[in-house]
């Protein structure tokens, strides 16, 4: 009940995105680029040579007898995929009765199309299941798939470890070495592609676009299962059944496996690049208010009205009404006679460059007509993080030209935010000012696993950069294994009681902090955090980061002073004596085509340094998908089962399945195993993420919503 | 029982639609919360109406007409009005000017979603999702030279929230004079297509054009909202 009662939750989402999917499902010509019950390209149970279209995000549930597998599976790019899985065996103790009854196991897998399909040669793909993990799944495949007319699939592979205990034909590259406990969670580099070698293949058969026939012989014996545990009986290698497809999102497939078992899986397909809806949703922007021409009435052009004393506060009032219809609020408004600077905070438009647009419209209906420059700077956490400059008669000029997003930017100059104004007027009623919001809130630990409560967040905006804020966390309901002690992690358990923190606190302080966001100089932001900086940690953060506005590359150093926190949640430190000053310098590059790369350096919470390196996917309507990697001078053993600190994390902005103007995301933080090593703290508002939105890397990719 | 659970809530989309709303929770900052809730309402208008589209071209009846408005009603508002009937949604509305700028003049609907048109010949819409952020198109004079030729240029904010280009290479053909009925009022017009093509397909444009005025035409406004049918019904 728990368990379905998590999955509501984290199916929503989808649940939304399916309805809208359904206003416009385009008939599909091509043959379907299948998932396998592993969540990933393939058959049924084996894999393909194909690949899934790029950047496509599939979630798969599959149900085999007593076995269930989860899987969310990413194409970082046109030829490589990765995939998270979850395995469950239930009935595990069947012929051990003294062991658990369920056995868990985490796994990731990579895999890279060599060749992609042409006339007359198939796709190849290169694979490695569950590459680091306890080696429970572990194999290692080459798979080839050719598309025969535009009805027939048919594929052709060899396989190693698992993919090779059924009918093998010897052992081209030597003997499998056997994987020790020390080994888990490392990638198994001397075991890929040894030990026995064993043919598989399949076909694909489309009945119609619905409909799809699949059949395939497997090299995988299921050892484990039948052999040693008894949890299935293989009778026989041949596996086939039928796949519904239903919308561009949904698939359903139903088959008799190993003559003994019947299948299910289902995929919910999703595509980050494109809208649910289509298109960004929401109403017109008003029109650019065109200015008289000079010659017909030169003395609107005056600039007298600077002496007028109310000038500033009408401004100010009028150009706060029309901002507010798009959500957003005026942090400091200047102005001379041809010049208007004005700083905003965006709170719902998702991108940053609808933002701007829609400020410099409403500019151009509010201020006199001797103001030529507007200066338009986005303030985050209080402080600009760039500066971009419009001149009026452009947007005159070009609100009706062909290309006009294109010609706009050519004109448009982006650079640092500078300073506040001399002459600025102030924010419009935004400091100091208290908000509170009540949410429920979903942790997700992995796929289908995590608790669901409510979160108490409230904070107070002091001055321009200074917030002191606050949130508390109810859990209500969760299937994630409740601990029954500390963890056996020989290292400082500065992450590994995270069950402990779970069961003890229900309800809990997460974090209560003063914040300080400044800008020490150009190209430069600071932050300083102080307080109860997440649910295991407290303390002083600091961070400073340079990041010129036009620039790929950013450089930031952290450094943090932080005690450990009690596992009730609640203020104090007695539980553990642990305190520990941990920091690191970070690089992050942005290579383009929204790839963006990270790496920080340093000595983390458990006292080990190292270094941690993450790759990210983001999408111009806000999709974020990545994976990250951490090595530190932990070894292996002591870092417990998952050998050191690995994951993908995801976030999707709810406003791609509904097309509206919001600023909400869901996303998650997947690991295979957690440990202490490579950990860091878990604090709020780090630099890069909050400014990048408002910097050139971020705004062209999305400069045509300039005019939406 | 995974497939199962799941296929009960994909079926379950008002539910969830409706937990979403939940979802939004509450809190001071009610300006920021509520698009959210606007959105699910959206949403559900959006499935409402593709079902109902599609209904109606299942059973061969075209998506009613906005309530009984005569021609009357609309004269008396004594402004001008243009009728703008998108087939892929099964939206159909009388729009009024909000902008006017020389030749160019923007028409919007009552929940603020906007159509461009310079002298009839639509360059721009927002709101529809995907839009048509801007164009390259041909004036009037070009759309009565029978045989002439020029290039479209389309610049869309599609799915992926980019701006895609196309380019077209339009051939006018003057079909011959209509008489066309206009909400109960008979125009003398002469009918013209625009054939763009390009390598990947082409599309027609058609106007109706009385003297120098476009009457009425069937112009694509993006990929994702098909070709808009419009119908200057009040000067």
């Amino acid at each position: 009940m728990l368990h379905s009662s998590i999955r509501l939750v984290a199916t929503l989402a989808v649940g939304t995105i399916l309805g809208a999917g359904l206003a416009h499902g385009p008939a599909m010509a091509e043959m379907t680029r299948s998932l396998n019950i592993n969540g990933t390209t393939g058959i049924i149970d084996m894999p393909s040579g194909d690949a899934q279209n790029d950047a496509a995000f599939t979630f798969s549930v599959a149900h085999v007898g007593p076995m269930t597998r989860s899987t969310i599976s990413f194409q970082f790019s046109e030829r490589l995929s990765a995939s998270f899985r979850f395995n469950t065996w239930r009935e595990w103790n069947e012929l051990f009765p003294l062991d658990d009854a369920k056995q868990f196991d985490r796994s990731i897998d990579l895999r890279y199309q060599i060749l992609q399909e042409s006339q007359y040669l198939p796709a190849l793909t290169i694979g490695l299941i569950d590459l680091a993990g306890q080696g429970l799944t572990s194999s290692e495949y080459v798979a080839a798939t050719k598309t025969f007319g535009d009805r027939l699939k048919v594929t052709a592979g060899l396989g190693w470890g698992r993919l090779g205990t059924q009918g093998s034909i010897g052992q081209p590259f030597g003997p499998r070495p056997p994987l020790s406990s020390d080994d888990y969670g490392i990638p198994h580099t001397d075991q890929w592609f040894r030990g026995d070698a064993a043919p598989f293949a399949g076909v694909e058969f489309k009945l119609n676009d619905r409909w799809t026939f699949k059949g395939e012989y497997s090299s995988d014996a299921y050892l484990l299962e039948d052999d040693e545990r008894g949890l299935i009986d293989v009778r026989s290698p041949f596996n086939f059944g039928f796949e519904y497809q239903k919308g561009p999102n949904a698939r359903y497939g139903i088959y008799s496996m190993y003559g003994s078992e019947v299948g299910l899986v289902f995929h919910l397909v999703l595509d980050p690049k494109n809208r649910a809806t289509g298109g960004v949703m929401g109403a017109a922007p008003v029109a650019v208010d065109a200015r008289p021409s000079r010659a017909a009435d030169p003395e609107a052009y005056d600039g007298g009205w600077v002496t007028q004393p109310d000038a500033g506060p009408l401004l100010t009032k009028n150009l706060a009404k029309r901002l507010a219809v798009d959500g957003i609020a005026i942090e400091d408004f200047a102005y001379t006679a041809t010049t208007v600077q004005v700083r905003i905070r965006n709170n719902r438009i998702d991108a940053g460059a609808q933002a701007i647009g829609r400020t410099a419209r409403a500019l151009s209906h509010v201020m006199p007509a001797s103001v030529e420059v507007f200066e338009i700077v986005p303030v985050v956490n209080g402080v600009g993080v760039s500066k971009v400059t419009i001149r009026r008669s452009d947007l005159e000029e070009l609100e009706f030209a062909a290309d006009n997003a294109a010609l706009l930017r050519d004109r448009v100059t982006f650079s640092d935010a500078g300073p506040v104004p001399g002459n600025a007027l102030g924010d419009d009623g935004l400091y100091p000012k208290f908000r509170w919001s009540l949410k429920p809130a979903l942790r997700m630990l992995e796929p289908l696993k995590g608790d669901i409560g409510g979160r108490l967040s409230a904070s107070y905006d002091l001055a321009p950069g200074l917030v002191l804020s606050g949130s508390i966390y109810g859990r209500l309901l969760g299937n994630t294994d409740d601990a029954t002690g500390p963890s056996s992690s020989v290292l400082p358990h500065v992450r590994s009681d995270g069950g402990l923190y779970a069961t003890n606190g229900d309800l809990a302080l997460e974090r209560l902090t003063m914040a300080w966001f400044s800008r020490p100089g150009e190209n430069l932001y600071g932050r300083v955090t102080v307080g109860y900086l997440e649910r295991m940690h407290a303390g002083v953060s600091g961070e400073l980061l340079w990041k010129p506005v036009e620039s790929r590359l950013a450089l930031g150093v952290e450094l943090n002073y932080s005690k450990q926190r009690n596992t009730d949640g609640m203020f104090g430190f007695d539980e553990y004596d642990y305190d520990i000053v941990t920091g690191h310098l970070s690089a992050y590059y942005d290579f383009g085509d929204g790839y963006l790369g990270q790496l920080d350096v340093g000595r983390y919470l458990a006292g080990d340094v190292g270094a941690t390196l993450s790759i990210d996917r983001v999408f111009v309507n806000g999709w974020r998908v990545g994976a990250f990697a951490t090595i530190t001078d932990v070894s292996a053993a002591d870092f417990g089962e998952g050998g050191f600190d690995k994951g993908i994390r995801f976030s999707v902005p709810l406003n791609w399945a509904l097309g509206n103007q919001s600023k909400n995301a869901f996303g998650a933080t997947l690991r295979p195993s957690g440990g202490d090593g490579g950990a860091r703290l878990d604090v709020d508002g780090r630099l890069y993420d909050s400014i990048r939105e408002y910097h050139t890397g971020s705004f062209d990719p999305e400069w045509g919503r300039v005019w939406r | 029982m995974g497939p199962g659970v799941a296929l009960k809530i994909f079926r379950r989309l008002t539910a969830s639609a409706l937990v979403l709303a939940l979802l939004a929770g509450c809190g001071s900052e009610k300006q920021e919360g509520s698009p959210l809730g606007q959105a699910v309402g959206a949403v559900a208008k959006t499935a409402v109406g593709a079902i109902a589209a599609r209904r109606a071209a299942r059973s061969g009846t075209a998506p009613a007409a906005p309530a009984q408005v005569t021609r009357a009603d609309l004269e008396a508002y004594d402004m001008p009005i243009l009728r703008a009937v998108i087939a892929a949604r099964g939206a159909d509305a009388f729009v009024t000017i909000t902008d006017q700028k020389g030749s160019v003049v923007t028409w919007s609907t009552t929940d603020g979603t906007t159509f461009t048109l310079r002298d009839g010949v639509l360059i721009q819409t927002r709101g529809l999702g995907p839009d048509l952020m801007s164009a390259k198109a041909p004036v009037v004079q070009q759309l009565l030279t029978n045989g002439g030729t020029h290039q479209r240029v389309y610049y869309f904010l599609g799915a992926d929230d980019r701006s895609t280009t196309r380019t077209y290479d339009c051939t006018v053909a003057v079909v011959g004079s209509e008489t066309i009925q206009v909400m109960g009022k008979s125009h003398a017009t002469t009918h013209v297509t625009e054939t763009c093509a390009r390598a990947q397909g082409s599309i027609t444009n058609e106007f109706w054009i009385e003297g120098k005025m476009i009457r009425k035409s069937r112009q694509l406004a993006s990929g994702g909202a098909g070709f808009i049918d419009f119908e200057r019904i009040v000067d």
